[in-house]
């Protein structure tokens, strides 16, 4: 039974999604709610991306350090950096970020649509909720996802550069002329922002479809919450590898 | 679900911007740059023996300064030769005729590169000419090889330390043999 629980689960997940896509008409009231989400999903996610950011940034340029001064090839930090961030980190963690900012807070909102009646009350004055309700919220979450690991990326290179040269002591020409050299602008830089909007949409649809189908409880919610950060963050770890697997040469 | 308030559009066009710059600042600042379409490119080939670890996009130069990269590298099924076709930038199409292609190795452990050196001749090198004089990768281990191995064998008791004693040993040799295997002869000794 339990296989036949989550194949089951699965197709109700797919249909969601579809659901999602087939309700998203571009009228006015859409691009109204897509404003009032990006302000809330996107850009007061920017201080916790910034600070993450730029600590990932410090911390990579650390032990890169540390590792590369062994081989007195120091001056490529900047180069393991600039990859590093665009294939993996940069999209990665702004997901997650993300998924604990934003995706927590959708799948509570719908669950307390939910719980409070709203969703049928919707339903019952002939507007379809998932294009009022979800629709804004994916497509939100797919333009802001790419856009935050832009803020995330440029704050980690700041970092690292005032690290690599006002603490370690590396040429600042140096540091930018590799990181030039070895960031491709198709194969890193344009694919870090094609993975990170797929994160975005990943952690959306999921918390959506977690939290619009939560028990109408108060602690339905709050399982929906919890499980919308879990799946949400596995699914993106795995999409991760996959992307990898298939994008980078 | 009132509001459209100014304080909500403002935020989020400032931050749509604020994104927006950021993202064309990373472009340029933190990238190679190779977001111009179709940049004006011409392609020439030329063919090594052996190409060591060259690969793909790496870059092209002269006297040290960037002027294109590899864009594909492939075998040629007659001869087995290795074929590498550069794609130089435009601005140096006036490059001689009988410019010169080497493989270089940039510091001990950097990435493969192609040299080129131009020469004299009046004429130009036009899209899709093959470069002739070519110096194949110098596979460093094999030198060490024989650096190490050439001398000892061949001067019977010799120190083995250096060139010198390499000569009696090609005597013999028939040209086509000369300096490639030099192990044998270190074994054939009593």
């Amino acid at each position: 039974m339990a296989l036949f629980d989550v194949v089951r689960s699965l197709g109700r997940a797919g249909l969601f999604s579809l659901s999602v896509f087939r309700a998203s008409k571009p009228t006015a009231d859409f691009f109204r709610e897509l404003i009032r989400e990006i302000y809330k999903i996107g850009a007061r996610s920017l201080p916790i991306i910034a600070v993450g950011g730029a600590f990932v940034g410090l911390s990579v340029t650390l032990l890169g350090y540390r590792a590369l001064d062994t081989y007195g090839a120091a001056n490529q930090v900047s180069a393991m950096l600039g990859l590093g961030l665009y294939r993996e980190l940069g999209p990665v963690l702004t997901a997650l970020l993300f998924i604990g900012r934003a995706g927590s807070s959708i799948a509570a909102e719908l669950g307390l649509m939910r719980a409070t009646d709203q969703i049928t009350a919707l339903g019952l004055m002939a507007i379809d909720p998932v294009g009022k309700a979800v629709a804004p919220r994916f497509w939100a979450a797919v333009l802001c996802v790419p856009l935050l690991t832009g803020f995330f990326c440029s704050l980690a290179i700041s970092a690292s550069y005032f690290e690599s040269v006002h603490v370690i002591g590396l040429e600042p020409g140096i540091f930018w002329q590799v990181l030039k050299d070895s960031v491709d602008f198709f194969d890193d830089f344009l694919m870090a922002f094609v993975k990170s909007a797929v994160f975005g949409g990943t952690a959306a649809l999921v918390a959506a479809y977690v939290g619009y189908h939560a028990e109408p409880t108060i602690e339905g919610t709050s399982v929906a919450t919890t499980q919308a950060v879990v799946n949400a963050s596995l699914l993106v770890l795995m999409f991760n590898f996959v992307m990898s697997a298939f994008l980078f040469k | 679900m009132s509001v459209r308030s100014p304080r909500i559009e403002f935020a989020v066009g400032a931050f749509l911007l604020l994104a927006l710059a950021s993202l064309l600042v990373l472009a340029i600042a933190s990238t190679n740059g190779k977001f111009g379409f179709g940049r004006d490119n011409y392609e020439v080939t030329a063919k090594f023996t052996s190409i060591g670890a060259l690969r793909p996009n790496a870059p092209v130069k002269i006297g040290g300064v960037n002027v294109g990269q590899v864009a594909d590298i492939s075998l040629d099924p007659k001869s087995y030769a290795s074929v590498v076709t550069l794609s130089i930038d435009k601005r140096y199409n006036k490059l001689s005729a009988d410019t010169s292609a080497g493989i270089f190795t940039s510091g001990l452990l950097g990435e493969s590169y192609i040299g080129l050196t131009p020469g004299g001749d009046p004429e130009d090198l036009k899209p899709g000419d093959e470069i002739y004089l070519t110096q194949p990768a110098i596979d460093l281990i094999q030198l060490v090889g024989k650096y190490m191995f050439s001398g000892g064998g061949a001067q019977g008791g010799g120190n083995g330390t250096g060139a010198e004693p390499a000569k009696p040993a090609d005597a013999g040799t028939p040209d086509y043999l000369k300096g490639e295997q030099p192990a044998p002869s270190s074994e054939s000794k009593p």
